[in-house]
């Protein structure tokens, strides 16, 4: 059975079909990656999946529950963290604190204040933040608001990690960096969906790929197979070649 | 610095609080009643600002209703102690109960509001129950209140100096604990904290309530403080707003700006309003435009991260020129 299945998901902003008919399912433990050109609807499809946002039809299933109506704390704790497209620190918080947040809100919370601070401490080393956990989140640098983000989801003891674009803006050597990371991430056992522009990241990460392109899904398959889709070309490019990217 | 100077400063801040706690329990033998009057006066401001710093300073809540609270507990303890000769400290106690659950089902529906909004919902609310105190039999109407007059002055002291105390701890201790991070959590980005888990509105109902709370022990003792209440007096929007001043001025969000901004302020109010009414009105409502627009998160925080207020109003100016 998988972990996290969505059936006919739709999504309408007004008259627009933000997402259509969209079907995508996440065994446990499985890393899929979600390309597709700006405003296919990748980051809609995260709203849906974590209740920031409700489908318009369809069904949402996670680990045997019904998702839909969910309010997104209730989704939180039954294991689906994110990372947001643009970093959402609490900015006058150290990142010690911000880590502690999660590890005091999850399903299987930290008995104090305490015990989630020594847990945020822990998750810190893991992502490379321990030097800067005293500093206030409003001081991190980009790819250190990335690793805070990333640091925030793993507290929460997710099974399923819904990562939005966090190699945006890297250089090469950070995107290596992150990409070991989420290696040692998915070591643990946890299932990832990533999304992604830089498609280096998610041709070295995932064995399968979904592209959405106007809020459909035009391919899905391995990586290599998905690259040399004639559609998934056409709609990258319009063109013969997907983009090499640093 | 090193441990051995942080073991000398808290030392020396274990001190200082030391001293203070023995000052304000003996103030009342050392002084005339005018500056007994004065301190009491001062401690009152303390604690609403302390008790709007619950939801406005640690939760960023901009309440502009705490006065409704302070009427709900004034009319409380008034009404038990004429009509039911209810004991005063039982009458208050009653008043802040009264408060607090009134906060609890206002503060389901307000609290789902944001910003603005919230702002202008909860200043309506104080403007409904100011009329309906006006209207009501119970409340005596717009024609106010007698309370029984108390025997001796200095019971107001120590009950106001008691509740600023418990006002103060509530926001030393907040920070520390389980609700203090959600709140914050809350605060700096609410969508950011749901999705890592936290159900906002029971958070934000509890500081709501506590705050609440608060400001309707402030109105009880100040009911009988006064001897005499009536709606537009306890249910006054003016309480409120120096609450937020004072709390603006002193540092949102820590245990002991609210006090300090109580104190400086009102002193120096004390001394404005003895030379001008005038000028004093003048002098708040400059100092609220200069606070918002300069130091937002208040006057402590100015001098920990730019230096000096000046430098930050320098600063603030050469950014808008660009």
């Amino acid at each position: 059975m998988p972990l996290f299945s969505g059936l006919g998901l739709v999504k309408l902003f007004g008259r627009v079909v933000a997402v259509d008919r969209v079907d995508l399912t996440i065994e446990p433990g499985e890393i899929v990656g979600l390309i597709g050109p700006n405003g296919a609807g990748k980051s809609t499809l995260v709203n849906l999946i974590t209740g920031l946002e409700h489908p318009t039809e369809g069904r949402l299933e996670f680990a045997g529950h019904a998702l839909a109506g969910l309010p997104p704390p209730v989704i939180a704790r039954l294991g689906i963290a994110r990372t947001f497209q643009i970093a959402q620190p609490f900015r006058n918080m150290t990142v010690r604190q911000n880590v502690a947040v999660p590890a005091l809100f999850r399903a299987d919370p930290a008995p104090d204040v305490r015990a989630a601070l020594r847990d945020a401490d822990v998750v810190l080393d893991t992502v490379g933040l321990g030097p800067k956990r005293d500093l206030p989140a409003r001081a991190l640098t980009t790819p250190d608001l990335r690793r805070l983000e990333l640091a925030k989801a793993l507290a929460l003891h997710p099974r399923l990690m819904l990562l939005d674009e966090v190699m945006a803006g890297l250089t090469p050597a950070e995107v290596d960096q992150a990409m070991s990371l989420l290696r040692e991430v998915h070591a643990r056992g946890i299932a990832l969906l990533v999304i992604e522009h830089v498609l280096r990241a998610v041709m070295g990460l995932c064995r399968r790929v979904i592209v959405l392109h106007h809020g459909r899904k035009i391919a899905e398959g391995a990586p290599a197979q998905v690259t040399a889709d004639a559609a998934v070309i056409q709609a990258y490019l319009g063109a013969r070649s997907l983009p090499s990217t640093p | 610095m090193t441990a051995g100077g942080g073991r000398v400063w808290a030392g020396a801040g274990r001190a200082v609080f030391a001293a203070t706690a023995v000052f304000a329990l003996i103030f009342p033998l050392l002084a005339g009643t005018y500056y007994v009057r004065l301190a009491t006066g001062i401690y009152m401001f303390g604690l609403l600002a302390s008790a709007w710093n619950l939801i406005g300073g640690y939760t960023g809540y901009p309440d502009f209703g705490g006065a409704a609270y302070l009427g709900i507990g004034a009319y409380t303890t008034g009404i038990l102690m004429v009509r039911a000769h209810t004991p005063f400290g039982a009458a208050l106690g009653a008043g802040c109960l009264l408060a607090a659950v009134v906060a609890v089902l206002m503060g389901s529906l307000l609290l789902r509001l944001r910003g603005h909004y919230f702002a202008i919902a909860t200043l309506g609310f104080l403007l409904v129950l100011q009329q309906l105190a006006a209207n009501l039999d119970i409340t005596g109407g717009g024609s106010g209140m007698n309370l029984p007059v108390a025997s001796t002055f200095t019971t107001f002291y120590y009950w106001m100096l008691g509740a600023l105390v418990l006002a103060v701890a509530a926001g030393w201790a907040l920070p520390r604990v389980r609700v203090g991070y959600a709140l914050a959590a809350i605060r700096e980005n609410q969508d950011a904290a749901q999705v890592l888990g936290i159900t906002p509105l029971p958070f934000k109902i509890i500081a709501y309530a506590g705050n609440a709370l608060l400001f309707g022990a402030a109105g009880g003792i100040y009911a009988y403080w006064f001897t005499f209440i009536d709606p537009p007096t306890v249910f006054n929007v003016d309480f409120t707003i120096q609450a937020v001043v004072m709390t603006l001025f002193g540092g949102p969000g820590t245990a002991a700006g609210p006090v300090v901004g109580a104190v400086i302020l009102k002193s120096l109010d004390t001394v404005l309003t003895n030379r001008s009414v005038f000028f004093h009105n003048i002098f708040f409502g400059a100092l609220v435009c200069v606070l918002v627009i300069f130091a937002p998160r208040g006057v402590a925080e100015i001098a920990r991260t730019r230096g000096s207020l000046l430098r930050a109003v320098r600063a603030e100016l050469g950014a808008s020129r660009l």
